[in-house]
């Protein structure tokens, strides 16, 4: 899985930019994610129905693999059947 | 709107709101803001979690959205040298450099303008700070609560005497957003000059600077007869000299302000709005000049009349009345104004979080009367890899780079 590659959701609208690779199997909806769709459809399996969110990256704990959403979809994104988390802005807290 | 700034590409290494307002001003007007964030910790911005005492979502954060919609965000630790390599490589890509960084802390960092325009010869310098880029507070930072609004002056004008102390200045990012504006305007300004002259300008706007400006007629008369305005305590009647000029209070509580600073020509009409007609016969009110020195019993009488009728009657009522006037609202009602509405003060960006579309208030100048379509704030370090691949990156370099942890 290559650095800069898009990758599609075979069960939902996920579409992700691949900024860091990995050699596993990368998921989203539960299913294996698709260079191009080939139609088949389906919906996501109920335990990766988190949703995606746009413009948010996504890593394992390891820090293996990270993926930047750039279109959303009802899916949730995983690695070899472990689901991936949100990669956040450690933002100092203000107040005003 | 058109995109009167399209094909300007604007580099923007700064936080809060202030001079990040000028950037998302002008990439409302269609310019390419790349937005330089820390990779671990994006803009402070992002942080707050309240907001003049009302607590904030951060997914969903008018913090972010207000002065960072419509741009691309690149993260960059500008305090690496590897990191300075990349803005400098951006810098080359630019017509402009945007920056809020303190003086000291340019210098440090080596991306002040003499090492931006060894990047770039010809790139427009813009800087945003607290108190100016010259005298011995150059170097000392400030938001528009110290610098714009206590430091001006402006608070003690704002608050009456009897108060005993300054009031607040209750709106958040009130003298930021004002000064972001001021620096789209002095950009705007800088690139015309280069288009023309082909001479690229450095320019400064200070949150003290914009604080002056807006206070200006107060202070320039104050300079000149010794004296400043104050507010007075609000109460429901005219200000001194003038009644058809003050606040008026309705017989549920609301408030209408009038402000027929030239009182002469609207005399009878005003009198007739408000269900006085027979003033404007009576040899007191009959004149201006009669009117203004006798202001004190036409202001009674005016403000018994108010007192009868409700708000919304006389909302309604004095629509037709030639003087001018306004009803008394809060900044909520933007929401449902029709005037507001029917000006597209208002635009819609998706957000981020799925959920139903974000509300922005758009910038005070419109094109061709034309909406703002943009797009919402982006998320921290968003746009990284995506922009040093247009700008010829090769992976293995931005491979290294993160890496290093100089870009995000």
């Amino acid at each position: 899985m290559k650095p800069g590659t898009k990758l599609k959701s075979a069960v939902c609208d996920t579409e992700v930019m691949v900024i860091r690779g990995s050699e596993g199997s990368v998921e989203c909806g539960g299913a294996p994610m698709v260079e191009e769709r080939d139609g088949s459809g389906g919906e996501p399996d109920a335990a990766f129905a988190e949703g995606t969110q746009m413009g948010k990256r996504y890593v394992d704990s390891d820090g293996t693999v990270e993926l930047l959403c750039i279109k959303p979809g009802k899916g949730s994104l995983a690695l070899n059947g472990v689901a991936l988390g949100i990669k956040e802005a450690k933002s100092l807290p203000s107040s005003d | 709107m058109t995109q009167v700034m399209k094909g300007v590409r604007v580099l923007e290494v700064a936080q809060m709101t202030f001079v990040p307002a000028a950037g998302a001003i002008l990439a409302d007007w269609g310019a390419d803001v790349i937005k330089i964030e820390h990779p671990v910790r994006g803009d402070t911005q992002r942080g707050f979690i309240n907001m003049g005492g009302v607590k904030v979502n951060p997914r969903r954060s008018p913090f972010v959205e207000h002065p960072n919609r419509g741009k691309r965000s690149v993260g960059v630790d500008i305090s690496t040298p590897e990191g300075m390599e990349v803005i400098y490589e951006l810098a080359k890509t630019a017509d402009v450099f945007l920056t809020n960084y303190l003086p000291r802390q340019r210098q440090k960092m080596k991306f002040d303008i003499e090492h931006i325009r060894a990047a770039n010869p010809n790139i427009i310098y813009a800087r945003g700070s607290a108190y100016g880029d010259k005298g011995p507070e150059r170097d000392t930072g400030g938001f528009d609560g110290t610098a714009f609004w206590n430091r001006s002056g402006i608070a003690t004008s704002m608050t009456p005497p009897e108060l005993g102390g300054p009031i607040s200045q209750g709106i958040p990012a009130f003298g930021d957003s004002i000064g972001g504006m001021n620096i789209a305007g002095g950009i705007s300004a800088a690139l015309f000059h280069r288009e023309r002259t082909g001479e690229a300008l450095e320019l400064d706007v200070s949150l003290l600077s914009s604080a002056w400006w807006a206070a200006g007629t107060s202070i320039d008369m104050g300079i000149d007869c010794g004296q400043v305005s104050r507010n007075r305590m609000p109460t429901s009647g005219s200000n001194p000299g003038n009644p058809f000029m003050g606040n008026y209070t309705t017989s549920d509580g609301g408030t209408i302000n009038l402000c027929t600073l030239t009182p002469g020509p609207h005399i009878r009409n005003v009198f007739e709005h408000l269900g006085l007609p027979e003033l404007a016969d009576d040899v007191r009110f009959s004149e201006a000049e009669s009117l203004m020195k006798n202001w004190q019993a036409a202001s009674d009488l005016i403000r018994d009349r108010f007192a009868q009728e409700s708000f919304d009657y006389w909302r309604e009522h004095l629509k037709t009345m030639s003087g001018q006037w306004a009803p008394v609202l809060d900044l909520l009602q933007i929401a449902e104004d029709e005037q507001a509405l029917a000006n597209d003060m208002l635009f819609e960006v998706e957000a981020s979080d799925g959920g139903e579309p974000i509300k922005l208030v758009r910038g005070p100048i419109q094109f061709n009367h034309e909406p703002v379509n943009t797009t919402r704030a982006p998320e921290a370090s968003e746009h990284t890899e995506i922009v040093l691949m247009e700008m010829g990156m090769e992976w293995d370099q931005i491979e290294r780079l993160k890496e290093l942890g100089a870009i995000a």
